[in-house]
């Protein structure tokens, strides 16, 4: 049984209580008093259903009421109970979430998020207590009822709330394309996300709708677009249609347009870097062919430079346009030429996107290595330096000053304009300032040696070709590549000019002692490249002639004489025909006769005058003379013959440098022998005293390489000895 | 059959005299022998071979580029001798030997 | 100017690679137009027999025009020959190295020359006046002016 204590304890309490609802007041006036208080609060909160008809309530009285409990300290107990009513109805917003949802999932119409959002405004509104009743109520009601309302917001909502985001940009930047603009255009919608609480629950999702529709406006509008710059053209774009509504998410209860401007800054420079980016990355993929369609596509470059400025993608650019180049330039089907073009269109726009040429260098090192493999670059090269007419576009820009061509430059560090490499240039890097494309061109080699013995290759065929006497063309060539290459790489190419116009003037002067039907070309060998000889002996009246020129040339000078070439050169005949014995010779009684060696040669030769009704192949290899034409023996069509490969009058810098490397062999061996074994840099830095000597080091390589494939030399620990 | 010639662009290489057989010179060819450069090609001072950068010949049948010749000559070293056989350098009149024509 | 010339050597250190050495002569390298190292042995019977020397040319732009600089080396590894004709130093008394020079040498020449020096020596011992020699020659031992006879050689300092 309770102590006395006790009673009185509870006695105390329930006296507290008493006084604390009856406030003082006389009798239980005061408690009465609460007691309508708390009815008329809970009358006032109590969450009503939208069609019920407005309570009528003096705000008055219901501040009264308020206030009553709060003196009575019982404010927490109402809004407690508050919240709990609030669950109980909970259903009447669920049923209508539910219904829109349904509607929504059937329509994909975001329209309807729309009204949902809308309809949830309602509701808010219609279960939201007085302002005036304070702070603590409205943010409890605010928590409480945002919890309610997410909590019975179906998955699927996001997705629609991003399509209603998406449709509320559009309205902006493209109105057609929205449906019912006017329902994602009203204004009250913003209001509706921001009293919800969803702009803020959404906002990563927000922002990302706004980057993917830059995304699809500077994909649709710039890619293929090379002719002209977009980035300003979007940055307006974004300036008048993205913006505007930026406001609405960004610049939430900004006063004045001063204040809307300093809450955008932010957002707005994430916005225009994402421009940049997306630009930038759509450039960059496509720019194996902005580059062929280079100039007209200069504008396009202009753009990447100017992303590449505020977005650092220089990498990306590298790896990507390297890739590029590997699968659509580098490979075997590709034309050597194209392949130079290429990359003289490279050279070319990269420098505008990155005048320090340090893009163009990462580029271009692999470019350079596969042309140093390919065996015909340098006469590809050559030819567009002389202007070759059948080579099609010349490399080389007409309107490019001709200049010396430049070797790598050393930095000057007493110039004042000395700026430091870029930081992503790496060590090797040299900035070639700006040079001229030949120079590029010519310093994938090391040495141009290479270039001036290919020209003079190119030369010499031309020359011996020219049947005019007329070698302008050429003399103004060498002219131009003096001031490329320097006089003095070009001296054999002077001597063999002044070799042609020695021969003429030598032709005069024999011709007046001695008038022949033979002009000769009278070569300075060791000046020209090397020309195959020949053991050919000239029949009958062609050595008379021959002898006869020869000692007139003789008596010209006194200290000379002619040595023929008789496999080079033209003639003309005139062959008069008539019946008489007919002769068969075999190919081998023929060419032990004439002195030739050459197999093909000779069977060529002797086509030749197949073709011509003048001899018949009686059977194989096995020829006749015709004396008279006999309508019967058709020249057999070339289709039937064995195919004769043409061998080039003067042999190639390829071949030729085969054959060099064979002397050099003696040399490499030599110098093996003598010193047991070499790393390949002595090997080289000592076959560079050789005279002559132009291989670069790769070069040696590659030979030393096929040595030990066959077996003589062999490679250990860095050092190249002879296999023994 | 008879056969004209209307036309003909032959090519020939000179060579210097140097009273060899033609053929010798196919293979090892005459060098001189201060400069060990051939003889068709040039001294090393000159760019142009032939009749710009002449040979030299001595009353010893010893033969260099002239300007080779004259550079040794013109040391006191030299003693105007011979670089091959010491004799006194004597340059012959004119070494145009009708050999083996 | 005369530095064209030293193409020559080029093509000699070509004919050295490709043709070969004399017997007994090495080349040890030539890794410049500076100076080029070689050994030398005389072979068959001599008073050397079984010695390697190494042999030091020098040379500058008058070369061929003017005889290399050529020493026997003295280091840790090889000491010049005793010979009548070869200084302590390494310093040689050879005529063809001094007034007998001619451009139609080479250094092939130069080192068969000088095998044949040390093979015909018949007695191993030093030029006359070595020590004062040897304390007063300059370095470039064409700085010094030799009289060459038959048997004895005769140093004539010269101020470089």
């Amino acid at each position: 049984m309770a102590s006395a204590a006790l009673r009185n304890q509870v006695a105390t309490k329930w006296q507290d209580a008493f006084n604390r609802l009856n406030r003082g007041q006389p009798g239980i006036s005061g408690l009465m008093g609460f007691s309508e208080a708390w009815s008329v609060a809970s009358e006032f909160l109590y969450p009503k259903d939208l069609g019920d008809p407005p309570k009528d309530f003096n705000v008055q009285h219901v501040k009264a009421a308020f206030d009553v409990l709060i003196q009575c300290r019982t404010l927490p107990m109402l809004l407690e109970n508050f919240v709990e009513t609030m669950r109980q109805r909970q259903y009447l917003i669920t049923r209508d979430v539910e219904a829109f949802m349904a509607e929504y999932e059937n329509s994909n119409d975001p329209g309807i998020i729309a009204k949902l959002t809308l309809r949830l405004c309602e509701w808010y509104a219609a279960w939201a207590p007085l302002v005036e009743l304070g702070q603590t109520i409205s943010a409890a009601y605010v928590a409480h009822f945002q919890t309610h309302v997410f909590s019975v917001l179906p998955p699927t909502f996001a997705g629609g709330f991003k399509a209603l985001i998406s449709a509320t940009l559009a309205a902006f930047t493209d109105p057609e394309s929205v449906p019912d603009a006017a329902l994602v255009q009203d204004p009250n919608l913003w209001q509706c996300f921001e009293t919800l609480g969803l702009t803020e629950r959404y906002e990563a999702l927000i922002s990302s709708v706004c980057y993917e529709h830059i995304e699809n406006h500077v994909t649709g509008m710039c890619a293929g677009k090379w002719d002209e710059q977009m980035l300003s053209k979007l940055r307006e774009w974004m300036a008048d249609k993205v913006v505007p509504w930026m406001l609405l998410p960004y610049a939430r209860g900004a006063k004045t347009a001063e204040e809307a401007r300093a809450m955008l800054q932010g957002v707005g420079s994430r916005f225009d870097f994402h421009v940049c980016k997306t630009l930038c990355d759509l450039r960059t993929k496509e720019l194996f062919d902005i580059i062929i369609d280079y100039p007209e596509s200069a504008a396009a470059l202009q753009d990447l430079k100017e992303c590449l400025q505020r977005v650092d993608q220089r990498s990306q650019l590298v790896q990507s346009l390297r890739k590029a180049n590997k699968r659509r330039l580098l490979h075997p089907g590709a034309d050597t030429k194209d392949i130079l073009t290429q990359y003289v269109s490279i050279i070319r726009c990269l420098r505008i996107v990155d005048p320090p040429g340090v893009l163009l260098y990462k580029v271009a090192e692999p470019i350079r290595r596969y042309l140093r493999e390919r065996p015909d670059t340098i006469r590809c090269i050559v030819a567009s330096l002389v202007g070759d007419g059948e080579s099609g576009d010349s490399l080389v820009d007409d309107n490019e000053p001709i200049q010396p061509l430049q070797g790598p430059q050393v930095d000057d560090y007493m110039d004042p304009n000395w700026d430091p490499e870029p930081i992503d240039a790496g060590p090797d890097f040299r900035a070639n300032k700006p040079s001229d494309v030949i120079s590029t061109l010519v310093s994938i080699y090391d040495s141009k040696d290479l270039f001036v013995k290919e020209l003079q290759v190119l030369l010499a065929q031309r020359l011996l070709a020219v049947a005019d006497g007329n070698y302008d063309n050429e003399r103004r060539n060498i002219e131009i590549l003096k001031i490329r290459f320097g006089e003095g790489p070009l001296q054999v190419c002077e001597v063999m000019l002044k070799d042609m116009t020695d021969s003429r003037r030598i032709d005069q002067h024999v011709q007046q002692q001695n008038p022949s039907i033979l002009h000769p070309t009278i070569i300075s060998r060791h000046f020209w490249p090397s020309l195959q000889s020949s053991k050919l002996t000239m029949p009958g009246q062609f050595k008379k002639i021959q002898d006869i020129y020869a000692k007139e040339y003789t008596a010209f000078k006194p200290d000379k004489r002619l040595r023929w070439l008789p496999h080079l050169g033209t003639v003309q005949l005139k062959l008069e025909l008539q019946d008489r014995t007919l002769n068969t010779w075999t190919l081998d009684e023929l060419m032990s006769r004439v002195g030739l060696t050459e197999r093909t040669a000779s069977l060529k030769a002797l086509f030749a005058w197949v073709d011509r009704g003048v001899l018949h192949e009686e059977s194989s290899e096995n020829f006749r003379l015709l004396e008279q034409a006999e309508a019967s023996t058709v020249p057999r069509g070339a289709a039937h013959r064995p195919i004769i490969e043409d061998e080039p009058m003067a042999s190639t810098v390829a071949q030729e440098q085969a054959a060099q490397m064979r002397v050099y062999w003696r040399f490499i061996e030599g110098m093996l022998t003598n010193l047991g074994q070499l790393p390949i840099e002595r090997i080289q830095s000592m076959l560079k005293f050789a005279p002559g000597y132009d291989q670069t080091q790769e070069q040696l390589a590659a030979f030393l390489e096929a040595a030990q494939r066959e077996g003589l030399v062999t490679f250990s620990q860095g050092c190249w000895k002879l296999h023994r | 059959m008879k056969v004209t010639i209307k036309q003909w662009n032959a090519v020939a290489q000179w060579q210097w005299d140097t009273g060899k057989q033609d053929d010798a010179t196919d293979g090892e060819e005459d060098v001189c022998g201060i400069c060990r450069n051939p003889f068709e090609g040039c001294c090393p001072t000159c760019k142009v071979p032939g009749d710009d950068c002449p040979l030299i010949w001595g009353e010893c049948t010893h033969v260099f580029h002239m300007h080779c010749l004259l550079k040794w000559i013109s040391t006191a070293a030299s003693k105007s001798q011979c670089p091959m056989d010491r004799r006194q350098w004597v340059t012959a009149e004119r070494k145009v030997a009708p050999s083996g024509r | 100017m005369s530095s064209v010339y030293m193409r020559r050597l080029g093509k000699e250190l070509m004919d050295i690679q490709c043709d070969g050495l004399p017997e007994g002569v090495r080349l040890l390298s030539a890794d410049n137009m500076q100076s080029w190292f070689f050994t030398i042995q005389v072979l068959g019977q001599s008073l050397y027999e079984g010695e390697v020397f190494a042999l030091e040319f020098r040379f500058d732009n008058s070369y061929p025009f003017s005889a290399p600089a050529v020493l026997f080396v003295k280091d840790r590894t090889y000491a010049p020959p005793i010979h009548p004709h070869v200084y302590s130093n390494g310093h040689i008394c050879a005529s063809i190295l001094g007034d007998d020079w001619s451009p139609s040498l080479s250094v092939t020449a130069v080192c068969i020359t000088l095998q044949s020096m040390l093979a015909s020596c018949k007695e191993k011992k030093l030029p006359p006046g070595n020590d004062t020699y040897v304390r007063t020659a300059p370095d470039n031992p064409k700085k010094t002016r030799f009289v060459y006879e038959d048997d004895t050689c005769d140093p004539l300092l010269c101020v470089s």
